[in-house]
């Protein structure tokens, strides 16, 4: 155990202020105080594979990494659909995920919003329409692109996304 | 004899089965009037999806098959339909009724059943376990997968070899490298090119920096799922520094597009990274054999025994934990540049959390020999020779295979067995003396593909 505490002192703290504090410092300092008032303080999210590459559920697992640490921005990958405020989409969506992605829809509490993550997702990116596959056709209301986005886009997405339902509930 | 494969393709006049196994390749002829033949399942049990996906999508009939449900064509999904024969064209077809799919399930007194899936609790790819319990102990575990079906093999056809290539590095996100380096083999193949000696080098630093990342990610993931989160937040950091070497030297975290004709790239970030693993590997392992509950979860859970694992034709890190000598890069190029047969005992987590570790080190060894010097020199594709070419690449998690068949300068068929498609048939030998708790740490100790599998 003396090892670990010797290895840890000397590592320090990794977490990192990436970018998104020089590109958007504003947004960054308002983050935790978007979702303190617009969530309660804790955003969950309910992430669903209808039938991605895996690129895109390894970066959201990235977020959870010692350089980003997403949960210290009050934002969390829930286990259940009941616990989500947010539903994250990736992948073409199947034929055989197709309902199943609708079930998990429809057991995420209102309000809700759906942010779709990755090309896959819109106009299925560099993918093809064949028999097998469906189609996103869920009310979306946040796309974040690339293949697949790299955790800093993925956070980027979301500081974007808080602003937008920001401003339409003051409309 | 290993099976490595077995799929079907339509020719003109008839169906034709090919049976790839580790020394030959069989052909089987088939009337299309009346689409029928042996199955094998009695001999090689991993064969059962193999023909269950056959049956699916092109109708043929495996006589004596003990197994005959649908395996792709999941409850909504049209039966009467054989979407990989030629005269299929329909990009869209419509849900039809319900037909309930019957499970694997152990019969008894106080037997209940657990249905996990297809979405599961983390952030995971979706799939299906079904579980029959006595209390805490599993008897049996059925895998039902194909949730991901996208029907890669049928979006290829029709298309030339390079239109393809975007597509091939994205069947499976964590193995794109290994893909992209079986299609490259077989577009060399086909152009008749031989693969210069700078090419194989670079392709295997490549392919080891891939391997690494998953190993990493895995060394994390395995402890975690027994409570012990500082493994994953050392490892998933450590990772996360991977990717980003990957990354600096191609541009793209996962690699994709790293392998095509130019790979014009500058190594020095890989080579300096190896240092920094070296030592930080070192810390852990000294630090992890020292966590006494952790052996305690790992040893003698999941056990994958010699001969199931020989059986099923098991392959990868599954294959070699349980001692098979199973690896695509056991051959003279990879021994001169270092490779060394990586092998555990009796296949258990602990065997496949070690092995990950002394594939790293070997990985690490590897990539050392690779040197690099500064000739860079563009492949010329300038043509595409009509015919079948076969194509192995281990993976991360194990032996890939990929099969092109060229017709007319287009592909006429495309098929790829990912290693988790045979390894995942293995799994439910390996849960008999455990309990449903210790089963996400199996399922990770494995870590197989999804979206390889379904395709
Ligand atoms: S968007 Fe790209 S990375 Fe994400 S699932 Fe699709 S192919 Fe994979």
């Amino acid at each position: 155990m003396l090892r670990f505490w010797k290895e840890r002192f000397k590592r320090g703290i990794v977490t990192e202020n990436i970018e998104i504090d020089k590109e958007l410092e504003t947004l960054r300092k308002n983050l935790k105080d978007k979702i303190k008032k617009l969530f309660a303080g804790s955003l969950g999210i309910r992430m669903v594979d209808s039938g991605s590459c895996n690129a895109c559920e390894t970066e959201c697992n990235a977020l959870s990494n010692p350089y980003y640490d997403l949960e210290r921005l009050g934002i969390h990958f829930v286990a259940s659909p009941r616990h989500a405020d947010v539903l994250f989409v990736s992948g073409v969506m199947t034929m055989n995920m197709y309902h199943h992605v609708w079930d998990a829809y429809n057991q995420v509490p209102n309000p809700k919003w759906v942010i779709t993550l990755g090309d896959c997702t819109k106009d299925l990116g560099i993918f093809e329409k064949t028999y097998a596959i469906k189609g996103i056709d869920l009310k979306v209301d946040y796309h974040i692109p690339g293949c697949p986005p790299t955790p800093k886009d993925i956070i980027k997405g979301l500081i974007e996304f808080l602003e937008k339902i920001e401003t339409e509930s003051k409309n | 004899m290993r099976l490595i494969a077995r799929f079907a393709r339509e020719n003109k006049d008839n169906f034709e089965i090919i049976d790839v196994f580790e020394q030959e390749i069989k052909k089987t002829q088939i009337d299309k009037k009346n689409p029928s033949v042996k199955t094998i399942t009695d001999i090689y049990p991993a064969a059962i999806w193999m023909e269950r996906k056959i049956k699916d999508e092109f109708g043929i009939n495996f006589e004596d098959s003990f197994d005959e449900r649908p395996l792709i064509k999941h409850e909504k999904f049209p039966k009467n339909i054989y979407p990989m024969r030629k005269n299929f064209t329909q990009k869209n077809i419509e849900f039809s009724e319900f037909e309930p799919y019957q499970y694997e399930e152990v019969k008894g007194e106080g037997v209940f059943y657990v249905p996990v899936g297809p979405i599961h609790a983390g952030i995971i790819e979706p799939g299906h376990f079904q579980f029959s319990q006595a209390g805490e102990d599993m008897l049996h575990i059925e895998v039902r997968h194909f949730y991901k079906y996208r029907a890669i093999e049928k979006m290829c056809e029709n298309k030339t070899p390079l239109e393809i290539k975007k597509i091939v590095e994205r069947i499976s996100g964590n193995e794109s490298i290994a893909y992209q380096i079986c299609f490259f083999d077989i577009l060399h193949q086909a152009s008749e090119i031989e693969q210069s000696e700078t090419y194989k080098r670079k392709t295997a630093i490549l392919l080891e920096m891939e391997r690494i990342i998953n190993h990493l990610n895995d060394l994390g993931f395995i402890p975690n799922d027994t409570g012990f989160s500082p493994a994953l937040a050392f490892m998933s950091q450590l990772a996360e520094d991977a990717r980003r070497v990957l990354a600096k030297v191609t541009g793209h975290r996962f690699g994709f597009g790293a392998i095509n004709e130019e790979m014009n790239y500058d190594f020095k970030p890989v080579f300096e990274f190896l240092n920094y693993l070296e030592e930080k590997m070192n810390f852990f392992e000294n630090w992890i054999i020292d966590i006494p509950s952790l052996w305690d979860r790992f040893d003698t859970t999941g056990t994958l025994t010699k001969e199931k694992a020989v059986k099923y034709g098991v392959v990868g890190v599954g294959a070699r934990s349980s001692g098979i000598k199973i690896d695509r890069r056991d051959n003279e190029w990879y021994k001169l540049h270092g490779f060394e047969i990586q092998l555990g005992k009796k296949g258990e987590v602990s065997d496949r959390f070690l092995q990950r570790i002394k594939e790293i080190k070997n990985s690490i060894e590897i990539i050392r020999n690779c040197k690099i010097n500064n000739e860079n020199k563009k492949i010329e594709f300038n043509y595409f020779k009509d015919g079948e070419y076969y194509s192995f690449t281990e993976s991360s998690i194990g032996e890939l295979f990929m099969y092109i068949n060229i017709k007319n300068g287009l592909i006429d068929r495309f098929y790829v067995r990912d290693p988790s498609h045979i390894n995942w048939q293995a799994f439910h030998t390996c849960i008999y003396k455990d309990i449903i708790a210790d089963f996400p740490l199996i399922n990770k100790s494995f870590d197989l593909s999804y979206a390889g599998n379904d395709l």
